[in-house]
């Protein structure tokens, strides 16, 4: 009988990330006729539903910008984030059954979870920007490298504040609940839907302590031509979150805070 | 070789801390199929679960050499919404097997399992029977040195579990097992060596029979 090689942690790593992806792919998309179709419905849907109904409205919320192209960069950041923070969460949940195969580490089950949807939401953006290319929308970033470097910065802070909410998770079960509700404020704190410069100072200085509305309104400022954030953003503020998230959650990772069952 | 080093697991519940081993230690030597026994709750399950990696203890260490199975028969592993043939690729994948040996695999588990046009479909249509033939297909599929297996062993009809039976036995003409179950009989069969598990602790016994009867007097089952 065939007699499996030996292989460097590396390799092993390599083969694990790219089995866990294709199966993730795969069971999402693949098995049933129109998989891909209903696959890629749900988030487009996320982004056009409110793109449609703002457009009927027609209110003109901030001179010079479309306001579908307005939307779009700013969900854009959001779901990125929220999609790879939750998978954390799920994966960690879901995949403790693959740990019974010994090559299988969590962390190769992060890295695949966030690739995959990385590849979802570039295809999907890439889908609904297109359609908006083609109603006459200038939907051309106007600095795709600063742009393409700020959805790195979100995604990783995302992956850095998944692997710290994954270990509050584990350690609390009951707590999950609470975390996937949080999303919801976070969404209308986020200055998705309209500007946040419509509120009143005093407010404004108090949303400026939500580090994904700096994400939202820094993504929107290089993929929209002539948006200025509002006066409060800093880079350096969800940059300090996104490394510190980032290296907690990788040290709570090591001390196994994610692996140990608590039931 | 498998051994453990103070390993000490312990469980969180609504009343408090329950510890399962505490400062366990224990060397498996090579070439021994060992039979883990005790009374529901000893624990059999959870150093079972430690030595597959499943679950970490919370202090102590574990040492390995050889290939160790996931445990046989493992169905939590298999994803429902692909089909039986995409999930072994999957296990190949994992296992570094590729190309032509992946091949090998995928005609081996799909003749064992006799899963017919199911094998192409997914597996959330399957029967629990299929779902259990394709499970211990796949870790018959691979060649380790120590299988882990816990309980449920024989699935399917009586003729699936006979054939099962045959290319167990082959199998462990070079490979060895670790078992946990409730049947002393199979345990009797199967296992030169036992553990008891009591009281957090484990004895090891190199004669089967003998660690059956120390069990036995503890008030286990016949």
């Amino acid at each position: 009988m065939h007699r499996t090689a030996t292989r460097s942690h590396f390799q092993i790593q390599r083969d694990v990330i790219y089995a866990l992806l294709l199966r993730e792919l795969s069971s999402r998309f693949g098995q049933r006729r129109g998989g891909i179709f209903w696959a890629m419905v749900e988030p487009i849907a996320h982004l056009l539903v409110p793109v449609m109904i703002f457009t009927f409205i027609r209110i003109r919320l901030i001179s010079g910008v479309d306001y579908p192209v307005f939307l779009v960069y700013g969900f854009l950041p959001f779901l990125l984030f929220k999609a790879i923070c939750l998978q954390i969460i799920n994966g960690m949940d879901s995949s403790r059954r693959l740990l019974a195969y010994r090559q299988v580490l969590l962390m190769d089950v992060f890295i695949a979870t966030a690739i995959a949807n990385a590849v979802i939401q570039a295809v999907v953006i890439i889908i609904v920007l297109t359609g908006l290319a083609m109603f006459g929308f200038d939907v051309l970033p106007p600095r795709p490298v600063e742009l393409a470097a700020m959805l790195a910065l979100t995604a990783m802070f995302g992956f850095g504040l998944g692997l710290v909410l994954a270990a509050i998770a584990n350690l609390v079960p009951d707590s999950r609940s609470v975390i996937k509700i949080m999303f919801m404020p976070l969404y209308f704190m986020s200055g998705i839907l309209f500007p946040v410069t419509r509120f009143p100072d005093e407010w404004l200085r108090l949303l400026a302590f939500n580090p994904v509305l700096h994400l939202v309104e820094l993504t929107r400022s290089m993929g929209v031509e002539g948006y200025e954030p509002f006066k409060y953003v800093s880079l350096a503020y969800p940059v300090t979150l996104a490394f510190t998230f980032t290296v907690v959650g990788l040290m709570l990772y090591r001390l196994r805070f994610l692996t140990r069952v608590t039931p | 070789m498998i051994s453990l080093h103070n390993v000490t697991k312990s469980y969180m519940t609504l009343t408090g801390r329950k510890v399962v081993f505490r400062n366990l230690s224990l060397d498996l030597p090579e070439g021994v199929n060992v039979g883990l026994i005790g009374r529901n709750g000893a624990g059999k399950s959870t150093l079972m679960r430690i030595i597959s990696s499943v679950d970490l203890p919370d202090s102590g260490e574990i040492v390995t050499k050889g290939r160790i199975s996931w445990p046989v028969g493992l169905k939590g592993g298999i994803e429902k919404k692909l089909t039986g043939r995409d999930n072994v690729k999957f296990v190949c994948r994992i296992q570094g097997v590729r190309k032509a040996g992946m091949k090998e695999k995928i005609r081996y588990v799909q003749e064992f399992a006799e899963l017919g046009d199911y094998f192409d479909r997914p597996v959330s249509n399957y029967s629990s029977g299929m779902r259990a033939r394709l499970a211990f297909g796949t870790s018959m599929a691979f060649e380790f040195d120590y299988y882990l297996i816990d309980e449920v062993m024989a699935v399917g009809d009586a003729r699936f579990k006979h054939k099962s039976r045959i290319v167990f036995k082959e199998r462990l003409q070079k490979s060895k097992i670790i078992l946990v179950s409730h049947s002393m009989k199979l345990i009797r069969k199967m296992c030169d060596a036992v553990i008891l598990l009591e009281h957090g602790q484990a004895t090891y016994y190199n004669d089967a029979r003998e660690g059956i009867a120390a069990y036995r007097k503890t008030g286990g089952e016949p």
